[in-house]
């Protein structure tokens, strides 16, 4: 049969489209979804060197953790990696205004 | 306003696109298992193999002996030799050259036939009628060829063919060999007298002891045919032809002649019968039987087993069995069109929904308040005091995170969610100002929309 190039052709188009249709808009999202949170780290992280800068003793401990939420900033992770650093620099950012505060 | 608010995307035209598709290809598939044999029924002989081993050999002498002779002679005969030819023919064919013949009789069995090659001196070795010599073997190949070779043992055609190919001559003209006449009135009168009494005839000489009834109703299922059995014919003399005035003797009747191992067939769809049955028949068995001594009864049976298969393969006498409209045949051809038709129309419907995301353009609102909160901030800078400097700056970070966010076309709620956290600090902010009407909430409201 000389129109099998076309149905063979024609099947692994069909295949590759619905994968296609399926997984970019997927891969589109969760891309999003990355530098959201990851804005989210950073924003958090800038808001809790400003909080160190202003505070008027040292804090060991959110030191500690904001060091360690630059440290996960640094090295560019995913979705996971951009929780972490958020969740790290705002609890040293809650130390420093709780030391600031007296 | 098209713009602003496109059609919804017509997923269910998509969806049934791809089903239409692969339906398509289903029936692609399934066409594929039909096949379109037309059968008649298998035919019940196999006319694969002559089934009747060949009576005893006459026998050879010894190598020796028979190299002795062929030096004496150039035409050695042995004992039962058939095969004639045409000397001064085949003397013009060798162009000159010396021609050695040694003539075996047929039906040697295999240590004999290595006996009769085993012969040194002899240009060409005729068994039986199979001629052959050097590393060459002479075959007929036409119904003209077969008929002198087989109806009076003449191998005129074949030798001069041999020779002239061992000689480096140009090879013969194609003649027919065999002279035909029509029987005279008395044969005629003693062959037509046995046909309607019995429905055979057997002349003097002729070997068919009878007729083989299972091949003969396989051959022609309905009808009785006509037998007529003579004996090799002598060579250069006119051969009769039984088989017409036969046929005009008993119209609408198979009529079966042999002469010696040669089969003629007149009767009912001879024109388009005769010939294909001759041809397969002597095409698969003529070198078999031509190195043979078979009984005519075996040659018959063999001859009508290949009849029935003739018969059974549809080419003969038999009309085609009706075959009822298949559409899916009928559409086979336009299926791959169909078919592209909807793989195009899903790729672009799918590229569609890839390319373009679902809408998220922000609010106007969210630039707007960014604005507000900028302006806010940049006064506040000028009024800031020790005690309100950490949360200005924090809330500063907020705003430039909240148009990083914007810049980089991140969902909506994040960046109000960024503003509020904005907003919440200028707010605190605020508080440690001796003015009033720093405030967001008051400062947005003041400010001219």
């Amino acid at each position: 049969m000389s129109t099998w190039p076309i149905w063979t052709v024609g099947a692994v188009l069909l295949i590759g489209a619905g994968f296609a249709a399926v997984a970019v808009p997927r891969l589109r999202a969760g891309d999003l979804h990355r530098r959201t949170e990851w804005s989210a780290a950073r924003a958090a992280i800038g808001t809790a060197t400003v909080s160190r800068d202003a505070c008027p003793v040292p804090v060991a401990e959110a030191e500690q953790l904001l060091s360690r939420a630059e440290l996960i900033a640094a090295g560019r992770g995913g979705l996971a990696a951009a929780r972490a650093a958020a969740e790290c620099a705002r609890r040293a950012d809650a130390l420093w205004r709780a030391a600031a505060r007296g | 306003m098209a713009d602003r608010f496109p059609r919804p995307r017509p997923e269910w035209l998509r969806w049934a696109v791809l089903g239409v598709a692969a339906g398509i290809l289903v029936i692609f598939l399934g066409a594929q298992r039909q096949s379109i044999e037309v059968s008649y029924g298998a035919s019940p002989s196999t006319a694969q193999r002559i089934d009747q081993e060949p009576p005893g050999s006459a026998g050879v002498p010894s190598v020796e002996e028979m190299s002795a002779l062929i030096r004496a002679k150039p035409v050695v005969r042995l004992p039962g030799a058939v095969a004639s030819w045409d000397e001064a023919a085949v003397r013009a064919a060798a162009g000159g050259a010396e021609v050695r013949i040694l003539v075996a009789p047929p039906g040697l069995d295999k240590a004999e036939q290595d006996r009769v090659r085993d012969v040194e001196g002899a240009t060409v070795r005729i068994i039986g009628t199979q001629v052959s010599g050097g590393l060459y073997r002479s075959t007929g190949s036409t119904a003209a060829d077969w008929r002198s070779q087989f109806a009076t043992g003449d191998v005129t055609t074949l030798l001069m063919g041999l020779v002239a190919e061992l000689n480096d001559q140009p090879a013969p003209a194609e003649t027919d060999r065999l002279a035909r006449r029509d029987p005279s009135a008395a044969e005629l009168r003693a062959v037509t007298a046995d046909l309607r009494r019995t429905g055979v005839h057997v002349a003097a000489g002729a070997t068919l002891t009878e007729v083989p009834a299972a091949a003969a109703a396989a051959a022609f299922p309905g009808r009785r045919a006509l037998y007529v059995a003579l004996p090799q014919q002598p060579a250069g003399k006119p051969v009769p032809r039984y088989g017409p005035a036969l046929a005009a003797s008993f119209p609408d009747t198979p009529i079966v002649v042999m002469y010696g191992s040669w089969i003629e067939y007149d009767g009912p769809d001879a024109a388009g019968f005769a010939e294909l049955a001759t041809a397969t028949y002597y095409g698969r068995f003529g070198d078999l039987l031509s190195r043979s001594a078979y009984p005519q009864r075996a040659v018959l049976a063999t001859y009508l087993d290949r009849a029935a298969d003739v018969r059974y393969s549809g080419l003969f006498d038999r009309p085609l069995p009706y075959r009822p409209l298949d559409p899916v045949r009928v559409a086979l051809p336009a299926l791959p069109w169909l078919f592209t038709a909807c793989v195009v129309a899903f790729l672009l419907l799918s590229a569609r929904s890839v390319r373009r995301p679902a809408p998220s353009a922000p609010s106007l609102g969210t630039p707007a308040r960014l604005a507000g909160l900028t302006g806010l901030a940049v006064e506040m800078s000028a009024l800031t005091s020790r005690a309100s400097d950490p949360a200005l700056t924090r809330g500063i970070t907020k705003l430039l995170a909240a148009r990083d966010a914007l810049a980089g076309n991140l969902p909506d709620p994040h960046a109000r969610e960024l503003l509020d956290d904005a907003e919440a600090e200028l707010d605190e902010a605020a508080q440690h100002l001796p003015f009033d009407g720093y405030r967001p909430g008051d400062y947005l409201r003041r400010r001219p929309a």
